[in-house]
């Protein structure tokens, strides 16, 4: 795309028309753009626009949006992608022009653009990018003596965009390389910068505070210093920063000790503060786990000023980030080798009562919390810990204390226990936190016994605990007695229903399931409808924990006529409502799978209420199919797919109405939805394969294979289809089409050998002669040109054997091979050695080494699973499914059929394989070929 | 890359994300981006304060000056510096003993402090006159005292050392066979100070023809000239660039050199060998197998038992380690266990884990690892060694950097290395090694390292706990992964950008601690 003053104003005009409210003018130039994406050098363009003065802000903005997706599809496109990658003339002008760019535009683009340096730079920083570095820090100079701290903070938001990756990969040399290529080049202007800025804040606070408004893009430069220092000191401490660690650690303390009042005295200033300060936390904790001997002479400064912040920082939400990360670093001490720091007497109750009981309390913001956002609240209360909470952490800190102090921790919180308890019983309505509070400290710091059915602790007894403390409040009958502790609420009823899901999972020691359909027998129907009713609760409509609680019971309970009929009736009216406006995909996903399992097992019990389920709920497959509600369409096919295999033949006619769409090539060219689309087929196969055969269904099954393997992107989705027919029908069905499918496969393979397709057609040739054996895979080839099979053989087969990966794809072909090997006429004829000996060979090869040392890495072989990119993802309904099929289940070990195949075979005509093995296997092989007749005791004669 | 073989680690393929712990480490050295290690730190440049040779250094060099005034001193220098020069430019009669004497006075001026004024040296336009000093022909006298001159200097800040670079090409000459040994030991210690700056002098030295010179030095008995020669050498040959290391294991007679250096010698000049072994090892595929193949392996372990001396008994562990890990083949020939030797090593090994010094902890660790890596037997002579009880106390009370290397040998021991025969391609256990491991509490600290910030120490954590999962007997394994807060820890990993951690933590979760649907199956 030129560069003229035309093209500019048809870009700025479609740019200006993508923020009209109007859906047409804004459909037709998001077409127009989507068109000129496709033209050599529309990137530098539309950067070019965002630069241009004269232009709307709203029009450049929209601009600066669009061509950081524009990079984001083109700049490195995945291998299999089907969008063309920007050319790297373009490239290079782009790179060229980015960081002044970015540097002087508004904040809002400057965002923009910024996202957009960092996307490139994550592809070509820093080996295709040198000048990038030299460009920044020279800026960065520059900004610094002007005093320009928006340009600076730019800089450094930059810098510290491209180097987090040093924070997460592994400790690789290309890594060290690139990180030794920062340091070198870095590590002395963002001292210097950090430096500078320390003794601007230094002045302004001598001075009397300074005046916030100025001090702010000051704290925000240094926050931004110590994310970079932690970036760059993550893999391990660099020389550079050991040199100068006087500097950067007496800098960082100062942060921690120092109180700012000018900024302070508002909320956003005090925000700005605290998020330097927790920024030098992780620092410190990081140097304490990693470079505790270096860190040694700065830790006592550090752990008094971390104590006294936290016996000041007050219970404000604000503060949490804060407090999370300061108490982290006193438990990242507390278990370190200098831990007696904890030892000095009083330092521990101190602890606990200045730090670990005010941080475990409930506070204003979780009542709030508790009543305004019950979801958050519970994310927050129960679930991973990666989500970091002032409560939780306290927990932590305490039983890091314990490792090194255990006896001390266990009578000083025992006593708190029974404190904060008495508090409550002294007087209830005023002092419930406290109750809470010893709930939360006893089940947090209780251990686990082994298997997770009990727990212990040496800081209560449990059973007497559970019967004192716990069982009242659940059996009284006032059910909001007390905030929060029992109250109508959503929280509550989803900790119900979440208990009661863990309850029925609970296994006794000999690993039956310790509560059964008898337990849940008498109050099942009254369960069920509290269940469906707790769903009717304003914003528990769609209540995840009540959701999955539907599915456990209706997994564990008897399901009578009685029941199954009013939980189809009620899941499907739930699904439906979902279908409208899918939201929470946990819950549709536990919706879905109650149904799967209500009628698995209903059916299971009573085949004929098959016709019950088929009623309820084909209109809303229907509508899913219908309408395309992506989210749920691989759901919908796997709940027919599961129908289909429950009835018997022949298929109800309703069944077929599916089958358009089952042939739609549209429908496979997701790859998200080809699990379940293969599932059905599968179905449908062995269910129904008269019905297939009419009216050309399998001509047409076939079309979409071909379809799906003409293009580069969907070929191997075309294997899943073609897999799913020689897999599930006779020969003489496939027998027609057979010819037509080698012919297809083999004029592709002469233009296209991806590892992808190689794997594929391999897999393919070898599941064709498991299901219909070797003289059919030989024959048919060989119909199509005459000594077509040693040709692929030898060119293809052979030589890529090496190549397969996974453990059922590798057995599969292994097993495949020696078949061939071993029944094959036309390998085994005498004409064929060279053949056979190097097949020998490569089934050696694929068998006793690992995937590692045999294959390539192919950046074109990602998993299904991993290509679906970000449309809806694949997820199996476990009650609906069978597991993944292994097509060889008699056979156990390839290896082993391997040699006991080969002493057959040469017990046949002793003497003669030995020399061929001799002559055609490598050394290595033989050798490994020995291992192996020894271990399976055979032998080659 | 610094080697054919130090390419990047490969990346299990995903299939089989929960690997092998059991992947034999490389050398260490490639690339560092850390300080190198305090103890070698003080080797890279020395200053030269008193004669290599004793009757150089008269009475009065022999009392240190105390706390003379920086200034005065920088004064004096620009003064001795400006008396060079006349005395350079002086012709006549009594030419050279005034040369002789303005480079004394210089060079007494460089020697005298820690912090030599070599700033003001440089600034007075000492180095074009040392050049001249050192011009062929000129008495052996005047060459020591420039060299030793240009030695100070060198020892100076990275600029100062960069300004020999003119008196390379004379500095090189002098430490031919002509010279005579004084002149040609404080011609290395120079040359060892410009090549301890960093790759690029290193690199500048090496076009320059330095190192066979130098490798000649190591030959003779000499005690001292051998010292320097090493010393200097081993800061030449550090790479990362293997190509120096190459060419030196070539030279005729420098293996032979070093095997007897390093059975004969005292500590002091023990250690320099020991250097040379370091680097030659962590370098070159060539030297690594000829030093292997030689006496070098029997002589590391007898030091490391006989010596008491931290400087000495670093390089030598390292080197040891270094050979173990670059060339299994050849290894596990001479390691076999049965063999005196490898009874040996591991002993040495043990007395180095129990020492106090935390670098020998560290490395003793990591060589047991490689060690730990090898055939069943080899897993099974540690396991059977004092070491185990060491390093189950190490992984809960030393140091990360400690505990992760004490993980390693831990991990490896419980893994077979015989490849799966079956199934789904993760590595065999030993379970004996597994269960008794475990049952002496070693759980909890591959946990503390999943939950670790260390992305290399989590994965091996990762690692051990799919052992535990899959292999405890009874099912036992989620049980103790639960108890001892493992599924904690992985969740961590739940959205973690390293997609490698990623999936293995998400698909253990999901394996041993998943939705239990399955419920009437």
């Amino acid at each position: 795309m030129e560069w003229n003053p035309q093209n500019l104003q048809t870009l700025s005009d479609c740019f200006f028309n993508t923020l009209s409210p109007l859906p047409e003018p804004r459909h037709q130039a998001e077409a127009i753009l989507s068109d000129f994406s496709q033209k050599p050098n529309y990137g530098l363009a539309v950067l070019r626009l965002v630069a241009e003065p004269n232009v709307a802000d709203q029009i450049r903005q929209a601009a600066s949006v669009n061509f950081k997706n524009h990079l984001k599809v083109r700049w490195a496109p995945a291998p299999n992608s089907d969008e063309p990658s920007i050319m790297d003339a373009e490239k290079e002008q782009i790179k060229a022009l980015i960081v002044s760019l970015m540097l002087n535009a508004t904040p809002k683009i400057q965002g923009q653009l910024s996202e957009a340096l960092v996307l490139i730079g994550k592809h070509d920083f820093p080996r295709l990018w040198p000048t990038l570095l030299p460009e920044l820090i020279a800026s960065l100079q520059k900004a610094s003596q002007a005093g320009d701290y928006a340009s600076i903070n730019g800089i450094l938001g930059t810098a510290n965009s491209i180097f987090k990756k040093f924070r997460y990969e592994y400790k690789t040399n290309d890594l060290l390389l690139d990180l030794k290529y920062c340091l070198d080049n870095f590590a002395a202007p963002l001292l210097e910068i950090f430096l500078k800025t320390a003794n601007l804040i230094d002045a302004a606070a001598n001075a009397g505070g300074g005046d916030s408004a100025a001090l702010k893009p000051l704290f925000e430069s240094q926050r931004l210093c110590c994310r970079i220092f932690y970036s760059l000191n993550f893999q391990e401490l660099p020389e550079f920063f050991e040199d100068h660690m006087n500097e950067w650690m007496n800098e960082q303390r100062k942060y921690l000790a120092t109180s700012y009042p000018a900024l302070e005295s508002s909320p956003d200033g005090l925000a700005l503060v605290d998020e330097l300060r927790a920024a030098v936390c992780e620092n410190i904790n990081l140097y304490m786990e990693k470079n505790e001997e270096e860190f040694q002479a700065y830790l006592n400064g550090f752990a008094l000023a971390v104590w006294n912040l936290l016996t000041s920082v007050s219970q404000a939400s604000s503060r949490d980030q804060l407090a999370v990360t300061a108490i982290k670093f006193l438990t990242t001490v507390s278990t370190s080798v200098h831990h007696n720091l904890f030892a000095g007497d009083g330092v521990i109750p101190q602890i606990c009562q200045g730090i670990v009981i005010p941080n475990v309390r409930l506070r204003d913001e979780d009542e709030e919390l508790f009543d305004m956002n019950y979801i958050e609240f519970i994310r927050r209360d129960m679930e991973g810990s990666d989500l970091d909470t002032r409560r939780r952490i306290a927990c932590e800190l305490l039983k890091g204390i314990a490792t090194n102090y255990k006896q001390q921790v266990t009578n000083l919180v025992s006593v708190q226990i029974q404190n904060l308890l008495s508090s409550f019983a002294t007087n209830p309505s005023v002092n419930w936190k406290d109750k809470d509070c010893a709930i939360y400290l006893v089940v947090s710091l209780a251990t686990k016994k082994a298997g997770g059915t009990s727990v212990s602790t040496d800081l209560v007894d449990v059973q007497s605990f559970f019967g004192s403390v716990i069982v009242p409040e659940l059996q009284s009958q006032n059910v909001n007695g007390y905030p929060m502790l029992k109250a109508e609420s959503n929280v509550v009823h989803s900790y119900a229903a979440s208990c009661i899901e863990k309850l029925l999972l609970v296994k006794d020691e000999c690993g039956t399931a310790r509560y059964t359909s008898v337990d849940i027998s008498p109050v099942l129907l009254q369960l069920m409808n509290n269940l469906f009713e707790a769903l009717q609760f304003p914003e528990s409509e769609e209540n995840q924990y009540v959701m999955k609680c539907i599915m456990r019971v209706l997994g564990v309970a008897d399901i009578s006529r009685e029941i199954a009929g009013p939980c189809i009736t009620g899941l499907t009216l739930i699904l439906n409502k979902a279908c409208e406006n899918p939201k929470n995909p946990v819950f549709n996903h536990y919706v879905f799978e109650s149904v799967a399992v209500l009628v698995k097992r209903a059916c299971g019990k009573d085949a004929s209420l098959i016709s019950i389920f088929e009623t309820n709920l084909f209109p809303s497959i229907q509508k899913i199919l219908v309408e395309d509600v992506q989210e749920f369409y691989p759901y919908a096919l796997q709940l027919l797919a599961q129908l289909v295999e429950l009835n018997r033949p022949p298929i109800p006619q309703s069944y077929m109405q599916v089958f358009p769409m089952l042939l739609s090539p549209e429908s496979w060219r997701k790859a998200s939805n080809v699990p379940a689309l293969v599932r059905l087929l599968q179905a449908f196969l062995q269910k129904a394969p008269h019905e297939l055969n009419q009216e050309g269904r399998l001509r047409q099954v076939l079309e979409i294979f071909n379809k799906l393997l003409s293009a580069r992107s969907t070929d191997e989705q075309g294997f899943y289809v073609l897999n799913t027919v020689v897999e599930s029908l006779d020969f003489n069905v496939i027998a027609p089409y057979i010819g037509q499918i080698w012919s297809a496969l083999f004029t592709v393979l002469q233009s296209r050998q991806t590892g992808k397709f190689i794997k594929s057609l391999l897999i393919f040739m070898s599941l064709f002669l498991v299901k219909h054996g070797s003289t059919n895979l030989v024959d048919s080839m060989n119909g199509i040109q005459a000594n077509l099979f040693l040709v692929i053989l030898g060119q293809f087969w052979i030589s890529n054997l090496r190549l397969i990966t996974g453990v059922i794809e590798t057995k599969l072909t292994a097993v495949a091979s020696t078949r061939l090997l071993c029944e094959s006429q036309s390998l085994l004829d005498a004409a064929a050695v060279e053949q056979w000996g190097k097949m020998l060979n490569s089934i050696v090869t694929l068998v006793s080494r690992t995937e590692q040392d045999r294959v390539e890495e192919d950046p074109e072989m990602p998993d299904i699973a991993e290509n679906a990119g970000y449309s809806a993802t694949f997820v199996r309904l476990h009650n609906a499914g069978k597991s993944e099929d292994d097509p060889l289940k008699d056979i156990r070990d390839a290896k082993e059929f391997l040699v006991t195949s080969l002493a057959r075979l040469s017990a046949l005509s002793p003497g003669r394989y030995p020399q061929i093995i001799s002559q055609y296997v490598e050394p290595a092989n033989q050798a490994e070929l020995l291992r192996l007749c020894n271990s399976y005791n055979c032998q080659i004669v | 890359m610094a080697d054919d073989n130090m390419a990047s680690h490969r990346r299990d393929p995903i299939k089989s994300s929960v690997g092998n712990v059991a992947g034999q480490r490389r050398r260490q050295n490639a690339i560092t981006v850390g300080k190198e290690r305090r103890e070698s730190l003080v080797r890279a440049k020395r200053l030269c304060r008193v004669g290599t040779n004793g009757d150089s250094v008269d009475p009065l060099d022999s009392e240190m000056m105390i706390d003379e005034e920086q200034s005065i001193l920088e004064a004096q220098t620009s003064t001795a510096v400006d008396e060079l020069n006349s005395a350079v430019a002086h012709q006549g009669k009594g030419a050279w003993q005034k040369r002789v004497s303005a480079l004394r006075e210089l060079r007494r001026l460089l020697s005298r402090s820690e912090f030599p004024p070599v700033d003001a040296a440089l600034k007075a336009g000492a180095i074009p006159l040392l050049v001249q000093c050192l011009s062929f022909g000129s008495p052996d006298e005047q060459l020591l005292e420039a060299a030793w001159c240009l030695t100070n200097i060198a020892a100076g800040k990275p600029e100062e050392t960069k300004a020999l670079l003119p008196a390379l090409p004379l500095l090189i000459a002098h430490l031919g066979e002509k010279s005579s040994s004084p002149v040609a030991e404080q011609c290395a210690w120079a040359i060892g100070n410009v090549a301890g700056e960093g790759e690029e002098l290193r690199n500048i030295l090496l076009s320059q023809g330095s190192l066979p010179p130098l490798a000649r030095m190591m030959l003779p008995d000499k005690g001292s000239t051998v010292k320097t020669a090493a010393w200097a050498l081993s800061n030449l040959i550090k790479g990362p660039n293997p190509k120096a290391a190459n060419e030196l294991i070539r030279v005729e007679g420098v293996l032979d050199a070093i095997i007897r250096h390093l059975r004969k010698a005292d500590d002091e000049l023990a250690t320099e060998v020991a250097w040379v072994v370091v680097y030659l090892s962590a370098l070159s595929n060539i030297a690594t197998s000829m030093l292997v193949k030689s006496d070098v392996l029997q002589l590391l372990v007898e030091r490391l038992a006989t010596s008491n001396s931290l400087q000495l008994l670093i390089p030598v562990l390292r080197g040891l380690g270094n050979l173990i890990a670059g060339d299994s083949q050849t290894t596990h020939a001479v390691i076999v266990p049965g063999n005196e030797i490898t009874g040996n090593i591991i002993d040495v090994l043990v007395k180095c884990l129990k020492s106090e010094h935390r670098v020998l902890k560290k490395e003793a660790a990591w060589v047991l690892s490689n060690i730990a890596a090898g055939s069943i037997e080899h897993k099974q002579l540690i396991y059977s060694s004092e070491a185990v009880p060491l390093l189950i106390r190490l992984l809960s009370t030393a140091p990360f950097d400690i505990r992760k290397e004490v993980a390693y040998v831990l991990g490896n021991l419980c893994v077979s290395p015989i490849a799966p025969t079956e199934g789904d391609g993760k590595p065999t256990l030993i379970l004996e090694h597994l269960v008794s491991l475990v049952g002496r509490g070693c759980l909890p600290g591959f946990i503390d390292l999943v939950s670790s910030a260390d992305t290399e120490a989590a994965r091996l954590g990762l690692q051990f706990m799919e052992l535990v999962l899959r292999g405890m007997p009874n099912g036992e394994g989620p049980k103790l992964v639960e108890k001892e807060n493992g599924i904690e820890a992985m969740e961590r990993f739940q959205f973690h950008e390293n997609e490698d951690l990623r999936n293995m933590a998400n698909s253990l979760v999901d394996k041993y601690f998943g939705e239990d649907y399955g419920l009437d199956d």
